[in-house]
C-alpha cells in the first residue's frame, strides 16, 4: 500500500439515473390511429345518408323505450333461466349414473344443435303439435287437461324459447368451470366429511364462478341481441318496434341504427356490471400488478390486468 | 416426417375441389331476411319483344338488359317458391316475365321480405316490385304504381273449431295474424280502434314476418282468423285441403299495383308492356293458370297511381 493511494479517497460512484426506454415510435402508432378514428367519425357524422336527424327524432320514441324494457325483461329473464337450468344441466353432466348424464348430454346436443329461431317457432305455435298439455300418470290416466295457447302465451314462448336453449349453452360454460377447479378441493371436502352436494355448493361452484363469469357475461352480451329474434313470431321487442315504424315511415336505415345504438348502449352497461362481478369473484387470484395507463405507456408497469 | 404431409394433401385437395366445384355452379338460394335479397330466376318464356314498347324503357335499364324484380315469395299462389326450392312462381311471376319480354328485357326475380321491398325500390336496389302490393294512397308517396289487377281481403279460419265472423266490423274482441307491414294489418290495427272507441273490446292483432308464419297462428290456434288478400287466403283454403275455411265478406276490393322507383321513367314502359299483354290475351291465360281470373280488371282500368284509399 502506497501512501499516494492512502491520500486518495476512492472516487464514490455517481447516482444512476434511471430513465425509461425511450419509444418514440408509440406516439407515431397512436397519431396514425387517432388520425384514422377522426377521419371515420368525421365521414359517418357528415354524411347525410344516415338521416341522423331522423335517428335524433326516434331514439327516445315511447315505442322504441317500450321496445328496450322489453328486450331488458326478456334478456334477464332469458339468462336467469338459462343459468339456473345449466348449473343444474352441468352437474348432472358430472353425475356417475350414466342415465342422469346422458338425459343431460341429450338435452345439450338437442338444444344446441337446433336453430333459435326454430326453436322458437316450435314454442310459440306448439298448438299444432299438442293443442292440450295433459298433465297425470306417465303412460297412465291423466288428471289435468291445459290448453296449450293459453298455458303457453307469446311472452311465454318467446322466453322457454330463448332461456332453454341458453341453458344448453350455460351447462357447458359451467362444466368448464367446474372442471377447472383442482381435484385436490373435492378429495379434501370429501375426507372432511362434506356429501357430494355440499362440496358442490360450498367449495367447487364458488371457485368455479372465477372461470364461469367471463363467458357467462359474453352469453348475457349475446342474449341482449338473440331477443331479437322474437320479433318473428311477434314479441313486440325493440327490433319489432322499430320494424313497425319503419314499415309505415319507410326509413329503414335511420331506424336500424336507432335500434343499433340503443343495443350498443345496453351492452356497454352490460360490460360495466361484469367488471364488477369479475372483481368480486376473482378477489385473491391474481398476483398480477395492476398497471395504470400511464405507467403502462412509458414502459413501466408489470402485467396488465385481465 | 414425410407421412403427414401426404395426409395433409388429401384434404387440402378436397377443399381446392369443392372451391373449384362451387364457383362452377350456380348460387341462386333464396332465403327470406331482413334486406338482402337473393335471385332466382323463373323458367317460363317470355313472350318476344315489341318494339313501340321497348323504346320507353329509360336507357339505363335498356342497356342493363334485366329487369330486377323483388317479390316476397310466401303468398301462393301470387308468389311463392316453386318445389325446387329456390325459384319465384306464382301469378307476379309470370306476369313479370311477361312484361319484361315485351319490353325486350330479361327479369330477375329475388325473394324478398315484405316489408324490404319498397325501401328497395327507393334505394334503388330493385326496379319493379311485383307483390300483391295494394295501390294506396300512403304508399304512393314512395313508389309510382300500374294497377294491374283487383283484390279484396278475406278472413280465413280452422275448418274444425274455427271462428266465424260475419265481416270485418264483427272482428272486436277476436285475434287475427297478418303479415306485418301488409294494408290487412293496417285495417286490422284501425278496426281495433273503431272497437275500442265502441266501447267494444279491442282486437288483438298477432303481427308476423311472413304469410308462412300467418297461416301457422291459425293452424296452431294461436290466432283464431288469418287475414290476408283475397286470392290467397282462397288457394290457402284449396291447398290445405280442408284444413281452413274462408269466412266472413271481402273487405275493400282495392287494386294491385307494380311498385316502381319514383324517379325510374319506368311506368309508362310498364304501362304499355300491360296493355299488349292484355290485348294479346297473355294477361287473361296467366290469370286463368292460377286461378285468380276473378281479380282480372278491364284495359280501361290500368293506370299509373290509381289508389282509392
Amino acid at each position: 500500500m502506497s501512501t499516494s493511494e492512502r491520500a486518495q479517497e476512492p472516487k464514490r460512484p455517481e447516482d444512476i439515473e434511471a430513465v425509461p426506454v425511450r419509444r418514440p415510435w408509440r406516439w407515431v402508432a397512436a397519431a396514425i390511429v387517432l388520425v384514422i378514428a377522426a377521419s371515420i367519425v368525421r365521414s359517418v357524422a357528415t354524411n347525410r345518408n344516415f338521416h341522423w336527424d331522423v335517428v335524433g327524432h326516434y331514439l327516445f320514441d315511447s315505442r322504441v323505450l317500450h321496445g328496450v324494457l322489453a328486450t331488458l325483461y326478456l334478456t334477464a329473464i332469458a339468462m336467469v333461466i338459462g343459468t339456473v337450468l345449466g348449473v343444474l344441466l352441468a352437474v348432472m353432466r358430472r353425475s356417475p349414473n350414466p342415465i342422469v348424464s346422458g338425459g343431460s348430454w341429450l338435452y345439450i346436443w338437442f338444444f344446441r344443435g337446433t336453430p333459435l329461431l326454430v326453436q322458437l317457432f316450435f314454442w310459440e305455435f306448439i298448438a299444432a303439435l299438442y293443442s292440450t298439455i295433459d298433465i297425470g300418470v306417465p303412460f297412465g290416466p291423466s288428471f289435468i287437461h291445459l290448453h296449450s295457447n293459453s298455458v303457453i302465451t307469446l311472452f311465454g314462448a318467446a322466453i322457454l324459447g330463448l332461456g332453454l336453449n341458453e341453458g344448453a349453452y350455460m351447462a357447458e360454460i359451467v362444466r368448464a368451470g367446474i372442471i377447472s377447479v383442482d381435484e385436490g378441493q373435492t378429495e379434501a371436502a370429501q375426507s372432511l366429511g362434506l356429501s357430494r352436494l355440499q362440496t358442490m355448493r360450498r367449495i367447487v361452484l364458488p371457485q368455479a364462478m372465477r372461470v364461469i363469469l367471463p363467458p357467462t357475461g359474453n352469453e348475457t352480451i349475446s342474449m341482449l341481441k338473440n331477443t331479437s329474434l322474437v320479433s318473428v313470431i311477434g314479441y313486440a321487442d325493440l327490433l319489432f318496434e322499430v320494424q313497425q315504424i319503419y314499415g309505415a315511415t319507410y326509413q329503414t336505415i335511420p331506424l336500424l341504427i336507432v335500434a343499433s345504438i340503443w343495443y350498443l348502449a345496453l351492452t356497454s352497461v352490460a360490460y360495466v356490471g361484469q367488471y364488477f362481478l369479475e372483481r368480486r369473484f376473482g378477489r385473491g387470484f391474481s398476483r398480477a400488478e395492476r398497471a395504470t395507463m400511464r405507467a403502462r405507456w412509458l414502459g413501466r408497469g408489470g402485467v396488465t390486468a385481465g | 416426417m414425410r407421412t403427414w404431409r401426404i395426409w395433409l394433401a388429401v384434404p387440402v385437395s378436397l377443399l381446392c375441389a369443392a372451391a373449384v366445384a362451387a364457383c362452377g355452379s350456380s348460387s341462386s338460394s333464396s332465403s327470406t331476411s331482413s334486406t338482402p335479397a337473393s335471385s332466382s330466376t323463373s323458367t317460363t318464356a317470355a313472350p318476344s319483344a315489341n318494339a313501340a314498347v321497348a323504346k320507353l324503357v329509360p336507357a339505363a335499364i335498356k342497356s342493363k338488359g334485366t329487369l330486377t324484380v323483388a317479390a316476397d315469395a310466401t303468398y301462393a299462389p301470387n308468389e311463392f317458391i316453386a318445389p325446387d326450392g329456390h325459384t319465384v312462381i306464382g301469378m307476379d311471376a309470370d306476369l313479370s316475365n311477361a312484361l319484361a319480354g315485351v319490353m325486350g328485357l330479361k327479369a330477375t326475380i329475388s325473394n324478398v321480405k315484405f316489408d324490404a321491398i319498397i325501401p328497395g325500390l327507393a334505394a334503388g336496389k330493385y326496379d319493379m316490385g311485383a307483390s300483391s302490393f295494394t295501390d294506396t294512397k300512403v304508399r304512393e308517396k314512395t313508389v309510382d304504381f300500374v294497377d294491374y289487377f283487383v283484390a279484396g281481403e278475406s278472413f280465413y279460419t280452422k275448418a274444425q273449431g274455427g271462428t266465424t265472423i260475419s265481416g270485418i266490423a264483427a272482428l272486436c274482441g277476436h285475434t287475427v295474424a297478418v303479415e306485418t307491414t301488409t294494408t290487412e294489418q293496417t285495417d286490422a290495427q284501425t278496426q281495433s280502434a273503431t272497437c275500442k272507441k265502441a266501447g267494444k273490446p279491442a282486437v288483438t292483432v298477432l303481427v308476423l314476418g311472413d304469410q308462412n308464419a300467418a297461416n301457422l297462428a291459425v293452424a296452431s290456434g294461436r290466432a283464431q282468423l288469418g287475414f290476408a288478400d283475397t286470392p290467397v287466403a282462397a288457394y290457402q283454403v284449396k291447398k290445405t285441403n280442408g284444413q281452413f275455411k274462408l269466412v266472413g265478406q271481402t273487405f275493400s276490393a282495392a287494386p294491385y299495383g307494380l311498385a316502381l322507383p319514383k324517379k325510374s321513367g319506368m311506368a309508362p314502359a310498364v304501362l304499355a308492356a300491360l296493355k299488349v299483354l292484355m290485348s294479346n290475351g297473355t294477361y287473361t291465360s296467366i290469370l286463368t293458370k292460377w286461378g285468380v281470373q276473378s281479380g282480372a280488371i278491364p284495359v280501361s282500368g290500368v293506370k299509373i297511381n290509381g289508389a282509392i284509399s
